[in-house]
Parts: C-alpha cells; sequence; structure tokens
C-alpha cells in the first residue's frame, strides 16, 4: 500500500530543473511561460526548483555547446532517482540552425538517455504541458521499476 | 514492577507525542496548512493552482526518491539534522495549550514561553547544521543569511512575548507570568488578550513574525531558490529534504497555534459555557468541547496562514536580507516595544 502511495505521489509533485545549454532563451521564456496563469502547470504539482537535487524532471534547452557539455552531463547526474530527461526545442534534438556548427557537440542523446523530445522553435506552451505529461507517466514507469 | 497507573500514564504521554498534540496532529494539519498555503496565493494570482493536499503528494514522493549524501558531507550530521528539527517542532506543540486542553495539566510550571522561545530556535539551527554539513558553498551562504534572519526575528519576539507575561502579570498582581497554562487559565477567565488596546501592537508585531520565523515570502532571503539554489537544502535530496519540508509546514502550524494561544485563549471558554448552557454534563460534553477547541483551534490556524502567510506571499517580492534585518528590528520591535511600555505602566 506505502508502495502504490509513493507511486501515485510520484506522478502528482513532478518538480522541473531547467538547464540551458546554450539555448537562445526563447525556449527558456518559454518554459517560464508554462507556470504563468494562462497555462498554470502548478495544477498538475509541477515546481520550479533551484537545485538538480529536488528535480524530478530535468529540462534540457539549447544545442548543447561544446563548453556547456560537461556541466549538463555533471548536473543531470546530481539528480536522484527516478529521474526523467526532456529536451524542449528543436536544438537539443537536432541542433536546429546551428547544425554543423564546430562549436556544438550534440544533440544531447549521443551522451544520455532522453525520454520525451519536445520539438518546435520555440514549441509552445501546450506543447510543453503535453511533453510533461508524457513524462510524468515515464516518471511513474521508472518508480514502479525502482524495488 | 510498574503499576497499572504507571502504565496507563505512560500510555496517555505516548498518546500525546505520537497522535493528538504530537507528531500525527502536526502532520496532518501542517501540511493541510501549506496546501491551503500554495492553493490560497494561486487563486489570488489568478491561477489554478495546486491541489489541497499536494504536500502530502509532495512528502510521500520524496520518501520514494534516492537519498545522495555529497562526498563533502559529514554524514551523520548530515541525515540527524532533519530529525532533530522536527522533533523539536512537535515538542513544542505539546507544550502550547489548546484553549482548555493541555499535556502538562498537572504541571503547570513546566509549559513556559521560555521553553517555548529556546526551541523554536532548534529548528533553524538543525536547518544550519544540516546545511553547513552538506559542504556547498550556496549553504555557507544561505547559512549565514539564515542566522541573519534568526536574529533578526528573535528580538520582537522576545519582546512580545514578554509584553504578554507582564500584561497577564499585572492582571494577576504576580509581576511575570511565564507558564503558558497561566496565560490561558488567565485568558479563559477575562477573555482574550488582543481585546486589551495595550496589546494590540503586540498582536500585529507576532502576525509580522509569523511569515519571517517560518521563512515564508518575502523573508526567504535564506532559500531564495531562484538566487543561491534553495540555499541551506540546496544538497539534500529524497527523505531527508522530505522532513525538512514537513517541518516548514508544522511551524506554520506551531506560529499560528502560538498566535491564538498568546492572545486568543479566550474563546475556547466561550464553546464551555455554551456546552453547559445545552445541559449536558459528564465525560460526553467534555469530549465534545475539547473537539469544538480543536476545530476552532485549526480553522483560526487557517485564517491566520491566509493572513500572515499567503496574502503577504502573492503581494510581496522577496526583500534582501539588510532590509530584512533592518525591518524587523525598526518596525516590527517598535510595535512590539510600544505592548511592552505600555504593559508596563499598567494598562
Amino acid at each position: 500500500m506505502f508502495k502504490k502511495l509513493i507511486e501515485e505521489s510520484t506522478a502528482k509533485s513532478p518538480w522541473l530543473f531547467h538547464i540551458n545549454a546554450g539555448s537562445c532563451n526563447g525556449c527558456d521564456i518559454e518554459l517560464v511561460s508554462v507556470l504563468t496563469p494562462r497555462y498554470d502547470a502548478e495544477r498538475l504539482g509541477v515546481k520550479l526548483s533551484g537545485t538538480p537535487r529536488h528535480a524530478d524532471i530535468v529540462v534540457v534547452t539549447g544545442p548543447v555547446t561544446v563548453q556547456s557539455l560537461p556541466r549538463v552531463l555533471r548536473t543531470i547526474e546530481q539528480v536522484p532517482e527516478p529521474r526523467c530527461i526532456v529536451t524542449m526545442g528543436s536544438c537539443p534534438q537536432s541542433g536546429n540552425v546551428f547544425r554543423g556548427s564546430y562549436s556544438i557537440a550534440g544533440p544531447l542523446s549521443k551522451y544520455v538517455h532522453v525520454d520525451v523530445d519536445v520539438a518546435g522553435c520555440a514549441p509552445k506552451p501546450e506543447a510543453v504541458i503535453d511533453g510533461l505529461v508524457k513524462a510524468i507517466e515515464i516518471l511513474r514507469e521508472k518508480r514502479r521499476a525502482m524495488n | 514492577m510498574f503499576s497499572l497507573e504507571f502504565l496507563q500514564t505512560a500510555l496517555l504521554y505516548l498518546g500525546y507525542i505520537l497522535i493528538f498534540p504530537g507528531f500525527l496532529f502536526c502532520f496532518v494539519i501542517g501540511l493541510l496548512l501549506c496546501g491551503i498555503d500554495r492553493k490560497a496565493v494561486a487563486r489570488m494570482q489568478k491561477r489554478v493552482g495546486p491541489p489541497i493536499l499536494q504536500p502530502f503528494y509532495d512528502f510521500f514522493k520524496l520518501c520514494g526518491k534516492e537519498t545522495i549524501v555529497p562526498a563533502a558531507a559529514s554524514r551523520t550530521t548530515f541525515m540527524m539534522a532533519p530529525l532533530l528539527g522536527l522533533s523539536a517542532l512537535v515538542v513544542i506543540q505539546l507544550f502550547i495549550p489548546v484553549f482548555n486542553f493541555r499535556v502538562f495539566r498537572n504541571l503547570p510550571e513546566v509549559a513556559d514561553i521560555i521553553v517555548i522561545l529556546y526551541l523554536l530556535l532548534i529548528p533553524a539551527v538543525s536547518v544550519m547544521m544540516g546545511g553547513a554539513a552538506s559542504g556547498s558553498p550556496y549553504a555557507g551562504i544561505g547559512l549565514s543569511r539564515e542566522m541573519v534572519t534568526v536574529l533578526a526575528v528573535e528580538l520582537p519576539l522576545v519582546l512580545v512575548l514578554l509584553s504578554v507575561a507582564k500584561t497577564v502579570g499585572n492582571a494577576m498582581g504576580t509581576g511575570l507570568v511565564f507558564s503558558m497554562s497561566g496565560i490561558a487559565d488567565y485568558q479563559a477567565a477575562h477573555g482574550s488578550l488582543i481585546c486589551r488596546a495595550s496589546m494590540i501592537p503586540a498582536a500585529l508585531a507576532m502576525l509580522l513574525i509569523i511569515p519571517g520565523e517560518t521563512g515564508n515570502h518575502p523573508f526567504d532571503a535564506a532559500e531564495a531558490e531562484t538566487e543561491i539554489c534553495e540555499g541551506l537544502l540546496a544538497e539534500y535530496s529524497g527523505a531527508p529534504l522530505g522532513i525538512f519540508k514537513l517541518s516548514h509546514a508544522v511551524k506554520m502550524l506551531t506560529l499560528t497555534s502560538l498566535f491564538v494561544a498568546l492572545f486568543l485563549g479566550g474563546i475556547g471558554s466561550g464553546v464551555v459555557r455554551l456546552i453547559a448552557a445545552i445541559g449536558l454534563t459528564g465525560g460526553l460534553a467534555s469530549a465534545i468541547a475539547l473537539l469544538l477547541q480543536v476545530l476552532i483551534m485549526v480553522l483560526l490556524c487557517i485564517v491566520l496562514t491566509l493572513v500572515t502567510i499567503s496574502f503577504v506571499h502573492a503581494v510581496t517580492a522577496r526583500l534582501k536580507i539588510e532590509q530584512l534585518f533592518k525591518y524587523y528590528w525598526t518596525v516590527v520591535t517598535g510595535l512590539a516595544l510600544i505592548s511592552l511600555v505600555l504593559a508596563w505602566f499598567g494598562k
């Protein structure tokens, strides 16, 4: 019963941590707009946390520059299990307009397992919320798989 | 061999500690207050907001998360600090009378304001200990800010408690009354202290102390999540973090119920009189009276949380640490001093 309670709670309180891996700031603004009165992701229990240690879902924006890659990987490692990685925007998925540049190390999926990709430049808040809901389901599955 | 009577008393006190004014009560009502606060803030910002039970979900989720202890941390202190803070808060809750209901009914001199003052420091100190043990530089900044916050809030709090003690002492003719049950008895007989003109500034000061002591907006410089990564809690994860979040919620209950016990203690005697008027007597009547008093207490705590924490959160932005310090040592201390002077010279 206690296990079930924790599983349900995990699905109802996903805390986000946002990593900017060289983003142009467009996606970052769209992510914040998800928490505004109009879209209010807090009704799903979503909270933006200030440190990776508190997070359940890591949102990565930007094309993962060579400079940011080791920091991104280190930050993701600091997130306790169960965790979910969501990429936001086209950049971490494909490199977008920066593809082929000497300073780009992405896509992110070359280095870590990415659970959900939200494409778009920048994605609409509705798309972001949809991605978060998918990530929450994966989070629940991951919690169930633990012990 | 233990006598039956001893066993009974031991069980009764165990019940006090674990269930009614103790752990279970604090857990449920504290997290409920926290949930109501989050919902109210959301509604004030025209959002739908999280469900009222959100803090319960957060707590149980954190119980199921992996607990990471940083390599630089001192493991024992890091893991024990949250428990220390929570247990201190549960002990305070035992000392705060719920109108006529007192845990230490037979030992009126045990439950005393000064002990509460000391115990209120322990949760803050435990957060500082845990943060310092984590070895994070963010926690270092948070530590110095938390220390300043505690210093800032402590002075007006002492003055408020002193003016309450002096007012009750003057009325009883015994100098200063520090005993919590003495204050509760006086209010049950002579009406709430907030009805006295000289106590209104102290009550206002106490209302302003509540968000500072719990570390809520705008006095959350020590845990600024957008600025110093949650400060002292930066390295905490999993169950210890959940216990810190729980202590934060219980602290809201502790401070609001302390306010009720200090300034609104006269309301409970109305319930007793009402039940006597209906004509109920005996065990049933006292059970109903207790239930009603607890209900009124919880409702008052909810109202106080909405006024002092939610409303203030929704309309203000975070203060810098020096602004916080200045605010408490001028405005709030000034209010408390007015009350103290009025109480000292009688009426």
